[in-house]
């Protein structure tokens, strides 16, 4: 009699599709997934027990090294909460700059989720396109602060370098094309078939689940939450502007790549408001040359591009943290692989592991 | 952010025994005993006055003679923070009783306190080593961590207690 067992099989640490060293593994009924358990730990580099010896200040660069493609938001979630902790008041200017920079940010990082989607789909094309308009963003960082990808612009107490007029010239520049941009994307590949039929009705979070998973960001508001912490629980001056939270309906994969799709339009607004009521003045906040927040303990949060990233930092009166925690989306994100992929083919896992965007500098920290 | 009202904290402490906090703050933490913690997270959660249905942070801190394991929670009905703290005084032997019956999102968080600052879980569904090796006997954010010393012995890599420096 023919009998049948289940077969392991390891995707990662080294696999094209993983989107870094994230290893995955797989049970397999057949090619039916029956479990999958995600093992990371690869890119572990111990970043909160290194900030324990480092002062606040040169903490900040170790951030950039978290979600790399979104340094921008995470600088601002740490000096964020070190400004909280030690009292520091924010300059105007500064907050208008902080939301240009973490929106253009969450545009480029949309476009690497939109890029490696298409590439881990098979249409190598697509990531292409979606890669050529993420170096005007990237450019754009270049003119600002020098550095493309591991920024470091923003700084305890506001920004290191005011807004050159070039730069808020070719911003405008790049707003102006978003439009066009997402039209060349939708003509392109949104409506192609093959594209749909994989990704619809695939990898569903119900609405129960993506709370229990206690999800965030674009994948909590794909399954139908209107969970945006900048709508919510607003930081810096996001209150200001006018902006919609686009959420899904179904949880499916084709969701979680529309809302990124409507994200990156959101964005664009939200920088046009800016751009168009930036103040003047000082970029930056007298912050004292050696930092001595007083002793106590602050949590701060804010809507990175791929959710809620949170800094715990534990203050003990001395110039160097006492206790660094992070709290990263990706890293929870990811309990809820296990539940999307069931019963899907190999070949969807691929898909799964994509939409819900993990990025492992993030997850291992 | 906004954080629990002086009524809704006192309403609290007057239902929980060991629940204390510091008046003159603003943003008072929480703390309560191990014995009731897990009720006052059940009935912060579930009292439909309170709802505080995220965890939006949870963590573990070393103090040297005892730990603090920290909850932030939140409130998506009133947009409303509140901190509980529980502390375990048995610096050798922490555990504490696992919150993944009340929050399931919190398993990759537990395991991961437990893989970087050595507290035991009680009834965690899958209590392993997350991030690092798995046959690492070292907890890297304790603050008395030393690092281990790799060596390759028989093609094998293995983690050894540094010799002291005499």
């Amino acid at each position: 009699m023919a009998q049948t067992e289940h077969y392991i099989l390891n995707m990662g640490p080294q696999h094209p599709s993983t989107h870094g060293v994230l290893r995955v593994k797989v049970e397999l009924d057949g090619e039916r997934i029956v479990h999958c358990t995600p093992v990371m730990g690869y890119l572990h580099r111990g970043i909160e027990k290194l900030m324990e010896s480092r002062t606040y200040t040169q903490c900040v660069p170790f951030t950039d090294r978290l979600d790399y493609v979104s340094s921008m938001n995470n600088n601002w979630a740490f000096c964020g909460a070190v400004e909280k902790l030690a009292g520091i008041e924010v300059p105007e200017r500064a907050e208008y700059i902080r939301v240009i920079c973490a929106e253009l940010n969450r545009i480029a990082s949309h476009q690497v989720f939109i890029g490696s989607l298409l590439i881990d789909l098979g249409a190598a094309t697509g990531m292409i396109y979606a890669f050529r308009d993420r170096e005007k963003v990237l450019d754009l960082f270049n003119i600002i602060c020098g550095a493309r990808m591991t920024c470091h612009y923003i700084r305890i107490g506001g920004v290191i370098k005011d807004a050159q007029d070039e730069f808020l010239k070719e911003t405008q520049k790049f707003v102006d094309y978003v439009p066009q941009m997402l039209q060349e994307y939708d003509n392109l590949f949104t409506g192609n078939e093959i594209f749909m039929e994989r990704l619809k009705g695939t990898s569903i979070i119900t609405k129960e689940d993506a709370l229990r998973f206690n999800m965030s960001g674009p994948n909590i508001r794909a399954s139908g939450h209107e969970y945006d912490i900048r709508k919510i629980d607003s930081y810096g001056v996001y209150d200001r502007f006018d902006f919609q939270v686009p959420t899904g309906t179904k949880g499916d994969n084709w969701d979680r790549y529309r809302i990124r799709f409507e994200e990156i339009r959101e964005s664009a607004r939200i920088i046009q408001q800016a751009l168009d009521s930036i103040p003047a003045g000082p970029y930056m906040a007298k912050v004292p040359k050696v930092l001595k927040p007083a002793k106590g303990d602050v949590y701060h949060r804010v809507e990175n591009t791929r959710g809620e990233l949170g800094f715990y930092i534990v203050s003990d009166g001395t110039t160097k943290p006492y206790r660094v925690h992070i709290h990263r989306p990706s890293f929870i994100n990811l309990q809820a692989l296990d539940t999307m992929c069931k019963g899907l083919l190999l070949a969807d896992a691929v898909a799964a592991y994509a939409t819900v965007d993990p990025l492992m500098g993030e997850v291992d920290c | 952010m906004n954080y629990l009202s002086k009524e809704q904290l006192q309403k609290i402490k007057s239902q929980f025994a060991t629940v204390e906090y510091d008046d003159s703050q603003a943003e008072p933490a929480l703390y309560v005993a191990r014995s009731e913690f897990l009720d006052l997270l059940k009935s912060l959660k579930e009292k439909v006055s309170l709802s505080f249905d995220r965890l939006a942070n949870y963590t573990a801190v070393d103090y040297k003679d005892y730990f603090e394991i920290v909850y932030n929670l939140f409130s998506r009905r009133y947009n409303r923070w509140v901190t509980v703290k529980v502390k375990l005084e048995d610096h050798d032997n922490p555990e504490i009783e696992s919150v993944t019956g009340i929050w399931e999102g919190a398993n990759f968080e537990e395991r991961e306190t437990y893989d970087l600052m050595g507290i035991r879980f009680l009834n965690h569904p899958n209590l392993t080593r997350i991030l690092m090796p798995d046959d690492y006997d070292a907890f890297p954010l304790r603050k008395d961590f030393v690092p281990l010393e790799p060596k390759i012995e028989g093609g094998e890599l293995v983690w050894h207690k540094p010799s002291t420096i005499s």
